[in-house]
């Protein structure tokens, strides 16, 4: 079990200078499993991921990445050790092509053959980019550009993939298209870290799961309990 | 915009006007036709004259155009730039060139002034590196908040820096050179042009072809472009960001120096030569768009016809009076510069 962890967060204190958003929080990710985190707007859930990706430095606490203590890494080195984050505000080339994205997102990788290749697979999994690779990425919908920034958070070959919040925002359909696509990539074996508002969706398609709350972690466990448990159903499905 | 035209097969029409009725298309073409009228007016000396030193501003302006959209810098020390690279030259240049009037040797007199330039272009990638190491970095890790200000006044201090330890060092002489290459000078459609001048206009060229290709194309040339597009996003996909700001700040100290060393000719180096480059393209990104580099390749033949036409028509004492009325001109009606600029966000701290 314990070599099996990809991703192993113990005790983070994490915030913005002087403000403190995230207290003793502990999660842990194995290989190949599909988790999320949930909770409601301000929990910090956001703050989690870019502490864990390395664009806010965690005040402490111990962050693990296959073994190797990754919280005092900058950002670039994170990315380069095999996890991709892809950000709530998507942060995509907005004055570059779609193909020029996707270029950069495999910018850690020099075999070429293997960026084509993974770049056929992004196009497989959202075929309406292979058709806008010419695009610039700043003249997408809302939910192109989402797919845009998953698929290039894919093209660095990731081990472990941060995923923000991608429903925000989107139509049901495309909502849809991105859980999907999230599936696809499950049963591929990418272990995924989903974070979310829409409880109800995540907790269906997700293994395991945690719920945030001001900052900490209030509830842990598979993600069929937590959708029988009392707080969550109160909380969270209005039921 | 000039893809897009290029791009379709049939010339459409329609989008040829939208085009032309777009702030740039309105600019461009009221240049054009200024650089014509004037050329009829005055002889064609007036179109090569601007493309000629609008060759050299570009490469300064871009430079600049690069600290800003990159770093978020705006940079004063941009004309020290220049100056380091127009010394250089003349310490490289002007010994062997005195040694070459005793020991004549065609081949070394060839090669000489293209080894000065060189040896300028190596010495603004140093002080480039230099800068970002000793004075940039140091603030990036220690605060980005107030960054603009703060950098900009840096620039300030870097340049009173720069400027007077080479008065104390040098002293206040002109460093200059009547002209690198003794050839016969050149004449196009009745317009004589030294040599020197058509080579540095030969070389401006090709600096900005491999420059555009370079941002285009390589690896490390999209890495800053998607920099100054969006930094998280960048340090997200890997990129090194402090590596980044240092290729950005030596390359473009390295094209200043190089600007230098080329109009030696025109601009002998002293402690404060750098103002009116300095002055020149700010002028420029301003008016082309703050951070905005293609945009900035092309305000600079602009402002290069501007001055050139202010010369002839006003006399040499209006040559920065006039565009700066132009730029302020710019800034009323079109605050974001003729092409647009590209950098977001910045502008609202």
């Amino acid at each position: 079990m314990e070599n099996q962890l990809l991703l192993q967060v113990e005790n983070l204190d994490s915030g913005y200078g002087f403000l403190q958003v995230l207290w003793n929080v502990s999660l842990s990710v194995a290989k190949g499993e599909y988790v999320c985190l949930v909770g409601p707007n301000g929990a910090g859930k956001s703050t989690f991921l870019k502490s864990v990706a390395g664009l806010v430095s965690p005040m402490a606490g111990r962050i693990d990445f296959s073994g190797n203590s990754i919280s005092r890494l900058p950002g670039d080195k994170i990315c380069r050790m095999g996890i991709s984050y892809i950000s709530e505000e998507l942060n995509l080339f907005a004055g570059m092509t779609v193909q020029e994205n996707l270029a950069m997102g495999a910018f850690t990788i020099n075999d070429k053959r293997k960026i084509v290749e993974n770049q056929d697979f992004v196009f497989e999994l959202f075929p309406a980019l292979k058709e806008r690779r010419r695009q610039l990425a700043g003249t997408m919908s809302g939910g192109e550009r989402k797919m845009l920034a998953i698929g290039r958070g894919l093209m660095s070959t990731p081990s472990l993939l941060l995923v923000d919040e991608p429903s925000l925002g989107l139509a049901p359909q495309t909502t849809a298209a991105v859980f999907r696509a999230l599936d696809t990539l499950k049963q591929k074996e990418v272990t995924i870290l989903l974070v979310e508002q829409n409880v109800t969706k995540t907790l269906q398609v997700t293994e395991r799961g945690y719920v945030l709350e001001k900052g900490k972690i209030v509830l842990a466990g598979a993600s069929t309990d937590l959708i029988q448990n009392e707080h969550v159903r109160k909380a969270y499905l209005g039921i | 915009m000039f893809m897009a035209i290029a791009n379709s097969n049939t010339l459409n029409l329609e989008r040829v006007l939208t085009t032309l009725k777009s702030p740039a298309g309105i600019t461009i073409s009221a240049s054009i036709i200024a650089a014509v009228l004037g050329a009829i007016d005055n002889g064609f000396y007036v179109i090569v004259n601007a493309i000629v030193t609008g060759g050299m501003w570009a490469l300064v302006a871009m430079g600049l155009a690069l600290v800003f959209g990159v770093m978020n810098v705006v940079s004063f020390v941009h004309g020290e730039f220049f100056m380091i690279g127009g010394l250089t030259a003349y310490f490289t240049f002007t010994p062997f060139s005195d040694y070459l009037m005793g020991n004549p040797n065609p081949l070394f007199e060839a090669v000489l002034p293209i080894l000065a330039m060189v040896a300028s272009v190596a010495a603004g990638v140093v002080v480039g590196i230099l800068c970002e190491l000793i004075v940039f970095r140091p603030l990036r890790n220690r605060t980005r908040e107030q960054w603009v200000m703060n950098s900009f006044v840096i620039t300030l201090g870097l340049s009173t820096f720069i400027v007077n330890s080479s008065q104390f060092i040098l002293g206040t002489d002109f460093r200059g050179i009547v002209s690198y290459w003794n050839y016969p000078t050149l004449s196009f459609f009745d317009v004589y042009v030294s040599f020197d001048r058509f080579f540095v206009f030969i070389l401006a060229m090709l600096i900005l072809s491999a420059f555009w290709l370079f941002m285009r194309s390589s690896k490390f040339g999209r890495a800053i472009r998607a920099v100054s597009q969006d930094e998280t996003g960048a340090r997200m996909v890997g990129i090194n960001i402090n590596g980044i700001q240092t290729l950005t700040l030596a390359l473009s100290s390295a094209l200043a120096a190089l600007a230098g060393a080329c109009l030696l000719f025109m601009y002998p180096a002293y402690p404060t030569v750098g103002l009116g480059p300095l002055y020149n393209s700010w002028f420029i990104v301003i008016l082309a768009g703050m951070g905005n580099v293609a945009g900035a390749a092309v305000g600079a033949f602009i402002v290069a016809l501007l001055q050139v036409l202010t010369t002839v028509y006003f006399g040499e004492g209006w040559e920065y009076t006039v565009p700066a009325a132009c730029i302020i001109l710019v800034l009323i009606i079109r605050p974001s510069g003729i092409f647009g600029s590209e950098v977001r966000g910045i502008l609202n701290q």
